[in-house]
C-alpha cells in the first residue's frame, strides 16, 4: 500500500506525465469546444506564448529580464533579512533577557502578513525600489526569526551539560552547540521565508512597478490579455520552484550530518 | 593486588548528598543522604533498580546538577558545577551530531584552547584506543550504537579527566555488543588508568567490571549495601563464585516499583 | 531566585514595550519631527481605531463591515478547501492510483503563490466575490491536501501489520489507524492554510476590490491616512491571531476527545 521502491518511482514518473498530459488535454478540449475558450486561453496557445515571451518582449522586456528584475529585488534583501533574523532569533532563543526585551514587540508584529505592509511601506519609502526592499527584508526577517528562535529553544540540555563538562565557556556553548543545533530549524525558516518573499514581491509589483513578474500579470489583466497573464503565472511558479530547489540543495550541502548513509 | 593499583587516596568524597526536585505539582525526593568515597583508579559500579535515581545520583556526583544538601569533593576541591577535571559518558550517547568522530573527540581539548596538532594527536590516540581507527570522518548517525558509545568514551577520555562518570553507557546495546563493550572498557581502563564511576542496572555487568559495587535502593535512593569484588580479571561470567555473588546481589536488590 | 528572575524578565518586557510606544509618541506627538502623513502618533492611531468602528469615511465602510467582508470571503474559500482537500489528500495517500494521477497536478500548483492567481481570476470571474473565493480556495487547498497526504503516509507499517494480523479490513485500517495517526499533520495543513488564506485575501483586496481590510488600507494610502493603514494592519493581525487561536482550541478539543476513547 505504501511503498517507495525504485520501480514504483519510475511508475510514478510515467503516471505524472500521463496525468499532466490528460490535464492539458481536458483543458485544451474545454477551451476549444466550449465557451470557456472565451475566458481562458488554451494550453497550446499559452505554452507557445510562454516560449515566445523569451524573444518577443512583454511590455518593455522579454520575460527573463522581468524575472531578473524580480530576483534583483528579492535576493539581496532576503539575505540581509535572513541574517538579521538568524541573529535575533538565536539570541532570543538562548538568552532569556534578550527574549524578554524583544519578544513582546515581535509578537505584536508577527501576525501581520508582510503583504499587509505594502501600503505603509509605500508611504514610508516611496513607490520605487525602497519600499520593495523593505518588504522583502520584513518577509525574510520575520520567518527566519521565528524559526531560529524555535531552534535555539530546542537545544538539547544534555548536549549543553556535556559541553560544560568538557570545559566549554558560555560563549563556546552558544557557538558550538546552540548555533549548529538550530541549523535545521534555520533552514526550515529560510525555505518558508523564500516563498513568502517571492509572494510578497509578486504582490508588491502588482501594486506598483513598471517591470517584474508581478507587473506582467497585472498589466496583462488590465488589457484583458489572459494569455500573458497565464504566462506570468507559469513564470512565477517555475522561479518559485527553482528557488525552493536551490535552497534545498544548499541545505543538503551544508547540513551533511542529518543524512544517514548506512 | 590493591597495592599494585595504588588504591590508597580518596578521589571522590561525597557527604550527606540528597536531591529533591521541586516543580508545580510538588516536590519529590530522589536521593536521600548518600555518603560515598571513591579511591584513586578504582572501578566503582553504582547498581540500582530502574528509575531509582541512578542518573540523578551520578549527575550530582559529577556536578552536572547541584545537590540539594551535602557536598561532593573531588581531589579535595568542593565541586559546584561541571568541569573538565571530570569526564561523563551519557546514557543517551549525547554526541554532537554535526561533528565527525574526530570533531567529537577533540571537542574538549579544543574548547580548552589546546593547539590543533597536539589535540589531533591526542584525539587520534583515543580514537585508536577505543578501536575506531578509520572512522575519524564519519558522522555519529552513520555509526552503530556500539560505535557511538565508543566515541562517547573516547571523547570523555580525551580531556584526560581525573574521574570518569558513565551513566548506563551500554544500556541501549544488544547483548552481544554489550559483552564486547564490557571487555573493551576493562581493556581501556587497564591501558589508561582512571577512576571510574559506572552506573548500571545490570548486576552481571557490574560484577564483571567493578572493584566495588554500591547497591542502591528504590526512590528516594540510599546506599543499601556494598560489595568488594576481587575476582581476578578477565572475569568469567560462568565461574561458580561469580554466579553465587550474582544470585546474592539479585536477591538483595529492590524490585523496580 | 527563579521567581526573582521571572519577575525581572516581566519587568524588562513591560519596559521595552513602554519604551517602544514612548519613543514613537515622543517623536510624533511631542517633537513632531515626523510628519503625521508619514507616521501618526500612537494616540492618533488609537482614536482612529475607535472612530473607525462607527465612521464609514473616508473609504466607504466601517472597520467591522470591512473585516466581515474579508472574513466572509476567506472563510468560504478556506472551508471549501478543507472539505475537499482533506478527503482528497487522504484518498491520494491511501489509494495509489489516485496518488499517481492527482498528485502531479498539485506538485505543479504548489510553487505558485496565491496572489499570482488574482489577475487571471479577475479576467475570468470579475473582481467580485467569486474570483476572490476561488483564489482563497486555491491557496488554501494546496497545503491542506499535501499535509493530509503526508500524514497518511506517516502511518507506520507496523500499525498496519498489527491491524492486519487482527483481520482488519482495508477500510477499517484507514479509518481506525491511518486517519487518527495523520490527524496532527492534517491539523498542521489546516493551520498553514489559514495563514495562506488570510494573507491572500489581504493581497487580493489590495490589488482589486471595493471592500475589505486590504481595500481599506490601500485606499488610505492614496489619501495619506497612515493612521487608518496602521489600524487596518493591526486589525488584520488581530483577526489572524484570533482565528489561529480558535483553530488551536478546536485542535485541543479534538485531540482530547480522542485520548478519552
Ligand atoms: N528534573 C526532574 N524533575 C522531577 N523529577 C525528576 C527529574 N529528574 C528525574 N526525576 C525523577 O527522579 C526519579 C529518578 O530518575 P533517574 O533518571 O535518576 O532514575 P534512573 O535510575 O537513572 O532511571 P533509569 O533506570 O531509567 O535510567 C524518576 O522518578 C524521575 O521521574
Ligand atoms: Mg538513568
Amino acid at each position: 500500500m505504501i511503498d517507495n521502491t525504485r520501480r514504483s518511482r519510475k511508475h510514478g514518473a510515467r503516471a505524472a506525465v500521463i496525468s499532466i498530459f490528460v490535464f492539458l488535454l481536458i483543458w485544451q478540449a474545454a477551451t476549444t469546444f466550449t465557451s470557456l475558450g472565451i475566458l481562458m486561453p488554451s494550453p497550446l496557445i499559452s505554452l507557445s506564448a510562454f516560449f515566445k515571451s523569451f524573444i518577443v518582449p512583454i511590455g518593455p522586456y522579454p520575460i527573463f529580464i522581468h524575472i531578473y528584475w524580480s530576483l534583483v529585488r528579492v535576493v539581496p534583501f532576503y539575505i540581509v533579512g535572513a541574517i538579521a533574523g538568524i541573529i535575533l532569533g538565536i539570541t532570543m532563543g538562548w538568552y532569556k533577557p534578550v527574549a524578554a526585551i524583544f519578544r513582546p514587540i515581535f509578537e505584536i508584529l508577527r501576525p501581520i502578513p508582510p503583504i499587509a505592509w505594502i501600503p505603509i511601506a509605500i508611504v514610508w519609502f516611496g513607490i520605487g525600489e525602497g519600499s520593495k526592499w523593505f518588504l522583502i527584508f520584513l518577509a525574510a526577517f520575520m520567518n527566519v526569526t521565528i524559526n531560529s528562535f524555535a531552534g535555539a529553544r530546542s537545544t538539547d540540555p544534555v548536549l549543553v551539560g556535556c559541553s560544560k563538562m568538557l570545559g566549554a565557556s558560555d560563549w563556546q556553548i552558544f557557538t558550538t552547540v546552540v548555533l549548529p543545533g538550530s541549523v535545521p530549524y534555520i533552514f526550515a525558516g529560510l525555505q518558508v521565508a523564500l516563498s513568502s518573499s517571492w509572494a510578497t514581491i509578486v504582490a508588491a509589483e502588482m501594486i506598483r512597478s513598471s517591470e517584474g513578474v508581478g507587473w506582467i500579470i497585472i498589466s496583462s489583466q488590465e488589457t484583458n490579455n489572459s494569455v500573458n497573464t497565464l504566462v506570468g503565472v507559469v513564470a512565477i511558479g517555475i522561479v518559485g520552484f527553482i528557488l525552493a530547489v536551490i535552497m534545498r540543495e544548499v541545505e543538503a550541502v551544508l547540513v551533511k550530518w542529518t543524512k544517514r548513509d548506512i | 593486588m590493591d597495592e599494585a593499583r595504588h588504591m590508597s587516596k580518596s578521589i571522590i568524597v561525597a557527604q550527606g548528598i540528597s536531591k529533591t526536585f521541586t516543580n508545580k505539582r510538588g516536590s519529590t525526593k530522589v536521593i536521600e543522604n548518600i555518603n560515598l568515597e571513591v579511591r584513586e583508579n578504582e572501578f566503582l559500579c553504582l547498581v540500582g533498580p530502574g528509575q531509582c535515581g541512578k542518573t540523578t545520583a551520578v549527575n550530582v556526583l559529577s556536578g552536572l546538577e547541584p545537590a540539594s544538601t551535602g557536598t561532593v569533593k573531588i581531589n579535595g576541591k568542593t565541586i559546584t558545577r561541571p568541569g573538565p577535571d571530570r569526564g561523563f559518558v551519557f546514557q543517551s550517547t549525547a554526541l554532537y551530531p554535526w561533528l565527525t568522530v574526530m570533531g567529537n573527540v577533540e571537542y574538549g581539548p579544543k574548547v580548552r584552547g589546546i593547539k590543533k596538532s597536539e589535540r589531533r594527536e591526542k584525539a587520534q590516540y583515543y580514537i585508536n584506543l577505543v578501536g575506531l581507527e578509520g572512522f575519524e570522518h564519519s558522522y555519529p548517525n552513520q555509526l552503530s550504537g556500539g560505535m557511538q558509545q565508543r566515541v562517547g568514551i573516547a571523547r570523555a577520555y580525551c580531556n584526560e579527566p581525573v574521574v570518569l562518570f558513565m551513566d548506563q553507557p551500554f544500556g541501549a546495546l544488544d547483548a552481544q555488543t554489550r559483552y564486547l563493550m564490557q571487555e573493551e572498557i576493562i581493556r581501556i581502563w587497564e591501558t589508561a588508568k582512571r577512576t571510574i564511576v559506572f552506573v548500571t542496572n545490570n548486576i552481571e555487568e557490574a560484577i564483571y567490571l567493578a572493584d566495588r559495587i554500591v547497591l542502591l535502593t528504590n526512590t528516594p535512593t540510599q546506599i543499601k549495601k556494598e560489595y568488594k569484588i576481587d575476582f581476578p580479571r578477565p572475569r568469567d561470567y560462568t565461574d561458580p563464585d561469580f554466579l553465587a555473588l550474582r544470585e546474592e546481589i539479585t536477591n538483595e536488590m529492590d524490585k523496580t516499583l | 531566585m527563579q521567581k526573582n528572575k521571572t519577575l525581572l524578565y516581566l519587568i524588562l518586557s513591560i519596559v521595552s514595550l513602554a519604551l517602544f510606544i514612548g519613543i514613537w509618541y515622543y517623536f510624533t506627538a511631542v517633537l513632531q519631527i515626523v510628519s503625521p502623513k508619514t507616521l501618526p502618533s500612537p494616540v492618533k492611531v488609537f482614536t482612529t481605531f475607535i472612530d473607525k468602528f462607527t465612521n464609514p469615511n473616508p473609504d466607504g465602510a466601517t472597520l467591522l463591515v470591512h473585516a466581515l467582508s474579508s472574513l466572509k470571503i476567506t472563510l468560504t474559500g478556506y472551508l471549501t478547501a478543507i472539505v475537499i482537500g482533506v478527503p482528497l489528500g487522504i484518498a491520494m495517500a491511501w489509494y495509489p492510483k489516485v496518488d499517481l494521477y492527482v498528485r502531479p497536478i498539485f506538485d505543479l500548483l504548489k510553487p505558485i503563490p496565491g496572489v499570482a492567481w488574482v489577475p487571471l481570476m479577475i479576467i475570468m470571474l470579475g473582481i467580485g466575490f467569486a474570483s476572490k473565493v476561488t483564489v482563497i480556495f486555491i491557496s488554501a487547498i494546496v497545503p491542506v491536501l499535501l499535509n493530509s497526504y503526508s500524514g497518511i503516509k506517516q502511518t507506520r507499517d507496523v500499525h498496519i501489520w498489527v491491524a492486519r494480523t487482527f483481520g482488519a479490513s482495508d477500510w477499517q485500517m484507514l479509518t481506525r489507524i491511518a486517519i487518527p495517526t495523520s490527524l496532527p499533520y492534517v491539523m498542521t495543513g489546516i493551520r498553514v492554510a489559514l495563514g495562506a488564506a488570510w494573507t491572500t485575501i489581504v493581497a487580493a483586496e489590495l490589488i482589486a476590490s471595493t471592500e475589505g481590510l486590504g481595500f481599506m488600507i490601500q485606499q488610505s494610502r492614496g489619501i495619506y491616512r497612515p493612521d487608518i493603514i496602521i489600524v487596518g494592519m493591526v486589525t488584520i493581525g488581530i483577526i489572524g491571531s484570533v482565528l489561529g487561536l480558535l483553530l488551536m482550541l478546536i485542535e485541543s478539543v479534538l485531540v482530547k476527545g480522542r485520548s478519552k476513547v
